[in-house]
């Protein structure tokens, strides 16, 4: 595999034009994932057509250059201004955005930045050395493996808001509740719709987060009148402490690898890789209060998770023939167009092709980086702007964001309706990310919990009769008692008076 | 004061006539088309709807004066995509595309649009069903098939859309053709079933023969017949069921349509132009790499089709107890 690989690396670095495609590809790639509402999937299919006319190879080379680097672009406005540009940033804000505004979001892109990076190239690693084993590992992740993974990421909300962990989870539930608004996934049958068409569309997870956090922000902002006008402070640096450095490659390779292999099973999506990436972060943190306060390993390994995910979906789409996710269902597309099926025979049939494929993404992944931090330079000076501005800037993102979504109008409403929740929530003091948690998880874990159910003809054996689910059930269990072991270890030192 | 009063009336009729002619202008004016037309798909980008859509769009564009876009409107279980386009200024700068679900959907969702609500236009071309299943389960005929659920009703799982769905139709039409009963589990659309059944979760599939063409060359999956009037391109060792000797035609197919009033020179115009688009036999080839049959019919003989899906569809969806609203 390594020959087709190299072999295409040289074709495409010796060659201007391929080099200019991928450049190109991965400069609109970062603008139309910044723009609010412009998922990855979107960019594609609007960027598609202009494929048509290129050859197979130069086409695959300026797609994939959108495709990695919208990804990174999505990240921007989320750290920029609260608001997700794709539905894989959408727990990048957590920690990104409280950065950015303590004045450092020169060093929060460039965390981003770096983790995109080192993401993007463990997924493109993972996916040229394993693809075909991992094709077959994800696919033993069936309909009990996603509910359990989905149990096993609820469990996390206990640790999502720590001091306030009732808090949190009351949050998450009401996140459930707001997950089963629309068309039931199974049966089709319109619930919680109250007969009217704005629900009838569910609530879809990009209006929700705009509408917590980016609308709710700019609320929050008017209601405070004695805010300083000249809020953002100097933007002092742009690259990281490089101390920070080391402490940060445990969360990227961990958060690496569960976004590899979420984006290997089909249908799962970069959404709830980072949601889990970043659950799974703070409960293995030291400083689990740290996070949602602007805590770099909260930044760092949802990004490289949404990264990996592009490698991951990659996986599945070159050897099942199965998209892992909408953009690679568009690029398969592009690949179909010019007359090639990937599938099965694909590394067999065409090797230059995957070997292509793999060198579009390896000069995505660098080219995203260079022009990134040639980038973000530019990117912050938007910040210096008058604070009041900004926020009518903010608005009118938050609403063109959340109507280009699905391009109707319902989703504005229901983006405008969350603004004033994520309002009242901060108020509140409740936090507000278990419920984009909750409306991540709670459909993944309906639609699959009753799937399994009728696939197993109503026996919950099915659960822990198959090792994957198995184990995600022992992990959720541990995430629940560990707290209580940690409480007996406690009193029991206390009792005797010295360490066990 | 009258003079005054006079004159604003004039003024108020002269602004009246000129929207009046303004309004009527591009409609029966030859200048049609003189903007950008849209097509509104009902599904995100990337499905089958959309690269559908957006194929004929790219294609008509090299014939007609102005661009044609792709504007993706969904949600509600494709609703809001069909309702949009019906709901459009009929000026014939916008129009939709539906598939089958279109008629499943306008008995299951009252805010669903209804096929009196929409002008048919032209015909794409049908995507037909088809009854794959794994080749670890040792079947390997349409009787097999039907024998196994003979003798245990129920006891292959067969993955398929949500009730409404293009494959749930073609699974139901299944069982009532043949008296049989699967265990029809539902996903979340073509690729979630595609690798349901590569991954052995479900035996069983009524998918549109492309989604698995390509595992059935492998040998993993076996199409076993092929639910139209001819074989399929892409898999021409693969029966029909009439070959087979069952008189079983089922699938999803693809039209476009227009919102109601639209002017009758104006469609004329976008019938001509799309008809010609698809019998291009360039177009044609496109669009068969990417695994769709293109059949361009009329409009007469479009309305038709979906009148005929209509009743073959009505009472499955009656007896599977789906039909809520409109109940003839």
């Amino acid at each position: 595999m390594f020959d087709v690989f190299a072999a295409a690396l040289i074709e495409i670095a010796t060659r201007p034009d391929l080099l200019g495609l991928s450049l190109t590809g991965v400069m609109v790639g970062i603008i139309l994932g910044a723009l609010p509402g412009v998922s990855s999937t979107m960019a594609l299919a609007i960027l598609l057509p202009l494929s048509y006319a290129m050859p197979t190879d130069a086409a695959m080379v300026f797609l994939i250059g959108v495709f990695s680097s919208s990804v990174f672009g999505g990240s921007i406005s989320a750290i920029l201004i609260n608001i997700p540009g794709t539905p894989g940033a959408i727990v990048t804000q957590f920690d990104g955005y409280p950065m950015a505004k303590s004045g450092r979001a020169g060093e929060a892109l460039s965390y981003a930045l770096l983790a995109s990076t080192v993401g993007g190239l463990l997924g493109l690693a993972i996916l040229s050395i394993v693809a075909p084993l991992i094709a077959s590992a994800a696919l033993q992740f069936r309909s009990p493996e996603f509910a359990m993974a989905a149990i096993f990421g609820l469990t996390m909300l206990a640790y999502a808001s720590p001091g306030s962990t009732f808090r949190g989870i009351l949050v998450g539930c009401i996140g459930l509740i707001v997950g089963m608004v629309g068309f039931d996934k199974l049966t089709d049958v319109a619930r919680f719709d109250f007969g009217t068409r704005v629900l009838q569309n569910g609530i879809d997870i990009v209006p929700l987060t705009v509408g917590i956090f980016g609308f709710a922000e700019v609320l929050i902002n008017l209601s405070s009148t004695n805010q300083p006008i000249t809020h953002v402070a100097r933007i002092n640096r742009i690259f990281p402490p490089l101390a920070s450095l080391p402490k940060l490659i445990a969360p990227m390779m961990r958060g690496s690898l569960i976004g590899t292999f979420v984006g290997a099973i089909p249908a799962a999506g970069s959404a709830i890789a980072v949601a889990l990436a970043y659950a799974q972060e703070q409960r293995l943190s030291k400083e689990p209060e740290t996070f949602g306060k602007g805590a770099p390993a909260g930044i760092v390994a949802p990004e490289a998770s949404n990264n990996a995910c592009v490698g991951g979906a990659l996986v599945p789409m070159m050897t099942l023939g199965v998209p892992g996710d909408t953009m690679t269902a568009v690029l398969m597309g592009a690949l179909l167009l010019h007359g090639l099926r990937p599938g099965p025979l694909l590394f067999a049939e065409n090797p230059q092709m995957v070997g292509t494929i793999f060198g579009s993404l390896f000069f995505a992944i660098l080219l995203t980086l260079v022009f990134g931090f040639v980038a973000i330079a530019a990117i912050i000076q938007f910040l210096k702007m008058p604070r009041h501005i900004l926020m009518v800037g903010i608005a009118t993102l938050c609403i063109f964001g959340s109507f280009a979504v699905r391009n109707t109008m319902s989703d504005v409403y229901i983006m405008i309706a969350f603004g004033a929740v994520g309002f009242v929530m901060n108020k509140l003091k409740l936090p507000t990310a278990p419920l984009a948690f909750g409306l991540v998880l709670g459909p993944l874990l309906e639609e699959n919990l009753r799937r399994s159910l009728i696939i197993s003809r109503g026996s919950w054996s099915v659960f822990i009769d198959r090792p994957i689910s198995l184990v995600l059930i022992l992990l959720s269990m541990a995430a629940l008692l560990y707290p209580l072991v940690g409480l007996y270890r406690k009193n029991r030192r206390e009792q005797t008076g010295r360490e066990i | 004061m009258t003079m005054l009063r006079l004159s604003r009336r004039t003024l108020f009729n002269a602004l009246f006539v000129s929207t009046l002619a303004l309004a009527a202008g591009p409609a029966t004016a030859a200048g049609f088309p003189e903007k950008p037309i849209t097509i509104v798909v009902n599904w995100p980008a990337g499905g089958g709807q959309d690269t559908a859509a957006r194929l004929i769009a790219d294609w008509a564009s090299k014939r007609a004066p102005v661009p044609i876009i792709v504007s993706n409107v969904t949600g509600a279980g494709g609703a809001n995509g069909i309702r949009a386009a019906a709901e459009a200024e009929p000026d014939g700068y916008t129009l939709g595309i539906m598939g089958s679900s279109f008629v499943a959907r306008g008995y299951l969702n009252e805010n669903a649009t209804p096929l009196e609500d929409i002008d048919p236009l032209v015909f794409f071309g049908p995507d037909p069903g088809a009854l794959e299943v794994r080749a670890d389960t040792g079947i390997k005929t349409v009787q097999d098939y039907i024998d196994k659920l003979k003798a245990e009703p129920g006891s292959i799982i067969n993955g398929n859309d949500a009730p409404g769905g293009s494959s749930h139709i073609v699974a139901s039409l299944f069982e009532s053709a043949f008296d049989v009963e699967m265990t029809k589990v539902p996903y979340q659309g073509y690729a979630p079933t595609v690798a349901a059944i590569i991954s052995g979760e479900v035996q069983s599939a009524t998918l549109p023969v492309h989604q698995l063409a390509d595992q059935h060359k492998a040998g993993d999956i076996i199409i076993l017949a092929v639910a139209a009037e001819a074989r399929h391109f892409l898999t021409p060792d693969v029966p029909t069921f009439k070959e087979l000797g069952f008189d079983f035609v089922a699938g999803d197919w693809r039209a476009l349509f227009l919102p109601n009033g639209v002017p009758s020179e104006t469609k004329t115009y976008l019938e001509k132009l799309f008809m010609e688009t698809m019998s291009d036999p360039a177009f044609v080839e496109a669009a068969q790499k990417v695994g769709f049959m293109v059949t361009p019919m009329p409009p007469a003989e479009t309305k038709a089709w979906i009148v005929a899906h209509d009743a073959a569809v009505y009472p499955i969806l009656l007896d599977a107890d789906l039909v809520t609203t409109r109940k003839k």
